[in-house]
Formats: C-alpha cells, structure tokens, sequence
C-alpha cells in the first residue's frame, strides 16, 4: 500500500502549492478523510450504453467504489465512491455562443482527473468554460464527502464535505463545507462553510451565509477528522441498505415501474414506491414509502422519503426530502435538506423554488405557498418569514435588498427566469417532459446501462491502486 | 555654503535657531499626561484624560491621548481620540466583512447600503456608550511603534522628521531605558510656528 500513501501525500501538498496563498493547508484533511484500508476494499465500475461514446483511461490511480459512464481519464489521483457521470459531455460537432459567435467542438469532451482526490463527490454535466470546452479538468484538487463538482472545471481547490460548485470555472480557492458557489469564474477565493453565492455579471449577485452556529448542528467539519452532524447522521443511518444494491449482481427490477421511467440499478429502492412515467431515478438515489408523479426526479445522492412529489419535481443532487407532500413543478437546490416530521409535514405548493442548500427542519406543521422562493436556514415560522418571498416580488426587486443575512445586488427578473429556465432544461434533459416520440432525456435513454467492475492490485507495495487500463469501443 | 553630511537647509535652521530648542523644554512630562494602568477600562482611561487636563490647564492646548503603562510603570500603549470612538463601531460592520462584501463583487453603492443598514439596525449610540465605557483599554490602545520613541537629547529637527514620516500625533520621549515625556506635534508646531515669525523678523 506504500504506493497509494506516497500518491495521497503527493496530491496532498500539490494542492497546498496552489493554496499557498490562502495559507489553507489541506494535509492534515487529506490524511484523515478516509482510512487507506478502505481505499483498497471495493471494485470500480463503469457503464455501457450505445447512448453515450466511451472512452476511459485510468493510470496510476485509485478508484475504490468508483463510477464512471461516458469519457473519462484519471491520472495520478485517487477517487474514493465518486461517480464521474459524464453523460450530458458535448460531444464533437456540437457548438456553443461566446461573445456573439458560434464556436464549434473539434473532440468528443472528456472529464479529465489529473493529480486529484475526490471523496464521495459527484462529477456531472458539462465543461461551461469558454475556454476548455473539450476538456472538462479537475487537477490538483481536494473534495470532501459529497461536494458536487457539477459543470465546472477546477484547478488547484479545496472542496470541504457538501460544497457544491455550479457552472463555474475555479482556480486556486478554498471552499468550506456546505457552502454553493455558482459565480461564472473565481480565483484566490476563499468561502467561509455555509456560504450561498449565485452570480451572474452584470445582471445579479446573490450570497447568503448560513448562521454558522447553527449550521454546526447539520454539518461540522475540522481538519483532522471526519465530517459530523445531522447529516452525517442521516447518510451513515443509511448506509447499510446500499450493500445490498453494491453486492449482488443481478438485483430484480421493481415491479410496476413504467417502460419510460429509469431506475438505475445501483439506486435504493425500497417498498411502497410509486413511479410514475418519465420519472428519473439516478445511482445512489435513495427511495421509500414515497410517491413520484409523472415526470419527477431524483438524482445522484437524492434521499426521499415519506413524502409526495406531484410531477415534473426537480430534486438536485444530495438533496434530502423527508415527510413532505411538494406540489406541481417544485424545484430543489443541490444538498439542501427539507425534514418534515409524520406528526407536521413540510408542503410546498406548486412551482416553488428552494435554492440550492437550503435547510428547512421543523417541529410545527409549515405550508409554503406557490410559487415562492425560499432560501437559507428555516426551522421556524419566523425563519421563513425572512427567508421566503413570492417569486412575482422578488422579480420585481431593482438594485438591492438586504434581509435576513441575505444580500442581493441587480435584477431579481434576471434571478427568477434564469433559475425558472434552467429549471425547464433539467425537465428536457431529464426526459421529463418525453411524449413518446419526442423530448427523449436521460430517463429513457439510460434505461439499459451495462455495468462491468474493475479491480485493484489485492496485495503488494500497489496495493489499492488500479493497473493501467483503457477501454475504448 | 552647505558643509558636507549637513541635510540642506541645516544652515537656515541654524541662523533661526530650530537646533537651540530642547526637546525636555517642550515636551509634556509624563507625570503631568493622562495615564492608566493595563486592565483599566475605557471610562477610567477618559476621566484621567479628564483629571490631567484640569488639573494642568495652562497647557494651551488639550491633551488628546492617554499613555497605557504597565506594573512597572512603563508605558506599553496610547490611547488616542479615535481609538476610544473605534470602541462604538458596531461589531457586524467590521472592516473584514466589508472587504468581503467587495471581494463577492457588490457595487460601492451597495456596501454603502450595507454599512448604513448596520447603522440603523445597531444599538443605540447610549447602549453602545454604556457598553464601551466597560470595555479594557488593552482592546483599544496601539502599541508604539519603533520610530514613536525619541531620545530627550535628540534635536527638534529629528523630532519634526519623526513625526512627519511617520504620521505620527506624538512621540514618547526616553531618557535611557525611561519614558520622561510626551512630545507633542501641537507643541513642535507651536515652536516651528514661533521661529518662522522669528526667522521672519530678522
């Protein structure tokens, strides 16, 4: 195992070169984040599917209960159960608008790992950088247990438990737990835990911080030891049904599930499900005593339970949704955390936005209405009397409001229809919306993924690291 | 004619006599300056301010600072104006977090916006009085700083260069290893004030 110690002390102080800066030292994280024998104990594996053009490359590196579907290479670096789901890559031929004029692929895009170690994270959609748009890298960085990379390329960065990253390209920052960031380009950036920042240039600038005493409650994390807190507890209370799914290699199918909708098979589902048709079911998604109306999904990390969606939901990745009933067209941010309790659900109406890691923990019955937007830390009625306005309002704002520990600067139009179309793009590229001809998404299309293992070296000074292997159509 | 090593002007200040004032002359006596000890708070560090001006009013001008001394009775920080006034600053509106604002990206307009919301959401300027008045002069006070001390033998000139280099409102004069004084820039002003008239008549 001396080779696979060497590759993590080595990743290790890379990232420190790049945080030097910051004076951010991710050594004593990177050495405690997961026990090395763990890294040793579980298969890769990897999906086939006619839908999506394969290619892989592993070199020198560790992939314990790793995933990977569409074109990916790993170098150097050490991914410990992080699905690299690259589904949604551009592929050559396709084009895209920068500054007036339309710019065409000349490759395949490809994820590229390189000198990286991801805990638990989830890699998906496509590189956004105008840049490197064949090329979607991921280099001397550091993630913690479930941080999202979701359509940003990164150099050099630290990523603490249940950060996400959206659709922006990053160099050389430290993001702290729980915190969002979706900012087009960052450099030299450092976000305390718990910070919320949506930016778009000239149009909108959005950040709220949690309250950082009480997001301790839900996530603690220090250097030199493994995250805690709620939700900590909550995956960990869990963690025993996903052996079953990991273990055995031919699992049956529910029964009941419509030709149209796609439950992977690497999801837990457990019973008195209701599938409606086109719903979306991704690897790790967590089910049970739930109802999914037409349309709704669930993606990588999701965990719902006791509760109802309508049709058309939206559950981002890592979201939790626990004795809810959600209406029509609810959308959910990445990682937020919405827990009713049986005796006082959470409803929210129709339309409604929850921004991406927003917490909503009650004890009293809470109905929000439709078509709002709610954002933050909400645990009472006064909570979500700051953190929650109607989205027609908040629309309406022009330069500024400050509220709550809310701050926001620029177009709240510019804000909502955004966040409403890009709503609408998930539902297409979901196959939400697929009539049985058109609109066909990943619901139908990742219906039939074939899945092989990989193994690493069982003994020996190589012990955990995977031999060179490249697999090509 | 400039003799060699002398800085230009040396003479005119010569002729004018700048080099004939002392600084033990013009300096306030540490026994005549507001003083408190370490752990004294902010309210006992402005009534000695108070009880040094009364009690050495033929000063023409008021004292502004007061001198922090140790056990020893060595002085280890000043206390000036506007470090007592820095004690009323609401905390929320501290300068990291405002830096911070700027490095998100917002417009000047907006962290202007930000800082008078603060304001008006803060505590009343009495609470907030009350609370200050509680406060530790070690919280406050600044440490001297290298080129804050001068020696009682040193020349005036070198005085008016340390205080013109380094900003300075004061400096604390020594003599050997003890603090005998306070040099004030109201008084070297005053004295600068008095040759430039005289240098004029002649």
């Amino acid at each position: 195992m001396k080779a696979l110690k060497s590759l993590l002390d080595r990743i290790a102080l890379r990232v420190n070169i790049n945080l030097r800066e910051l004076e951010f030292d991710v050594v004593p994280i990177a050495r405690h984040l997961v026990p090395l024998k763990q890294m040793t104990k579980f298969y890769a594996f990897y999906g086939i599917t006619p839908n999506h053009p394969l290619s892989l490359e592993f070199r020198h590196s560790s992939l314990a209960g790793s995933y990977f579907l569409g074109r990916c290479r790993t170098n150097h670096s050490i991914l410990y159960k992080t699905d690299i789901r690259g589904d949604e890559l551009q592929i050559k031929g396709d084009t895209f608008t920068f500054g007036g004029h339309s710019i065409t692929l000349s490759e395949d895009e490809m994820i590229d790992v390189q000198d990286s170690f991801l805990v638990k994270t989830l890699v998906h959609s496509y590189s956004h950088d105008p840049e490197s748009r064949e090329r979607f890298f991921i280099t001397n960085t550091l993630s913690c247990h479930y941080a999202n990379i979701h359509g940003s390329p990164i150099d050099g960065s630290f990523l603490g438990p249940f950060a996400t990253v959206d659709l922006t390209t990053m160099y050389d920052c430290a993001i702290g737990a729980y915190s969002y960031i979706q900012a087009g380009e960052i450099g030299h950036f450092q976000a305390e835990p718990g910070t919320v920042w949506a930016r778009s240039r000239g149009d909108f600038n959005f950040v709220y911080k949690h309250p950082v005493e009480r997001l301790k409650t839900y996530i603690h994390f220090v250097p030199g030891k493994a995250p805690s807190g709620v939700f900590m507890d909550f995956l960990e209370a869990r963690k025993k049904d996903f052996e079953r799914v990991f273990d055995v290699v031919n699992l049956q199918k529910p029964k009941g599930i419509p030709a149209n909708a796609s439950l992977d098979r690497y999801a837990v589902i457990k019973p008195k499900m209701h599938i409606a048709e086109n719903v979306l079911v991704a690897q790790r998604a967590y089910l049970e005593n739930s109802w999914l109306g037409k349309g709704a999904n669930a993606q990588e990390n999701c965990y719902i339970l006791n509760s109802r969606l309508e049709g058309y939901n939206v559950t981002a990745h890592g979201a939790k949704i626990i004795d809810a009933d959600l209406g029509r067209r609810v959308f959910v941010g990445f990682n937020s955390f919405l827990r009713g309790r049986p005796d006082c659900r959470l409803a929210i109406g129709s339309g409604s936005i929850v921004m991406p890691h927003t917490i909503i923990d009650i004890d009293q019955p809470m109905h929000i209405p439709e078509d709002h937007f709610v954002w933050g830390m909400i645990t009472s009625a006064a909570d979500l009397e700051t953190n929650s306005m109607p989205l027609a309002d908040f629309a309406r704002i022009d330069g500024r409001l400050y509220r709550g520990n809310l701050l926001f600067e620029g177009s709240g139009e510019a804000f909502v229809t955004g966040f409403q179309k890009r709503i609408e793009h998930i539902l297409l590229d979901n196959g939400a919306l697929f009539d049985g001809k058109r609109y066909k998404g990943h619901a139908q299309r990742n219906q039939n993924i074939s899945v092989n293992t990989i193994q690493p070296y069982p003994e020996g000074r190589l012990k955990g690291l995977y031999p060179t292997i490249i697999i090509q159509p | 004619m400039v003799e060699p090593g002398e800085p230009f002007g040396w003479q005119t200040a010569r002729r004018c006599g700048v080099t004939d004032f002392k600084i033990r002359e013009i300096m306030v006596p540490l026994s005549e300056y507001a003083t408190v000890r370490e752990g004294a708070t902010l309210l006992e560090a402005v009534l000695a301010l108070e009880k040094a001006q009364e009690e050495f009013e033929h000063y023409q001008y008021r004292h502004r600072a007061i001198l922090v001394l140790n056990r020893a009775g060595r002085v280890v920080g000043k206390l000036s104006q506007l470090d007592v006034l820095r004690a009323l600053e609401p905390e929320d509106a501290s300068n990291a977090e405002l830096k911070q604002l700027m490095r998100f990206g917002f417009s000047p307009e907006f962290i202007r916006g930000f800082r008078k919301r603060k304001r008006l959401d803060g505590v009343p300027l009495q609470n907030l009085c009350t609370k200050a008045a509680g406060l530790k002069v070690e919280a406050f006070m600044q440490t001297p700083s290298e080129g804050e001390y001068v020696e009682v033998d040193a020349s005036l000139d070198m005085a008016i260069h340390q205080l013109v280099v380094g900003n300075h409102l004061s400096l604390l004069v020594t003599e050997g290893e003890a603090i005998v004084g306070i040099l004030r820039l109201t008084d070297v002003f005053a004295a600068v004030f008095h040759l430039m008239k005289e240098c004029q008549l002649t």
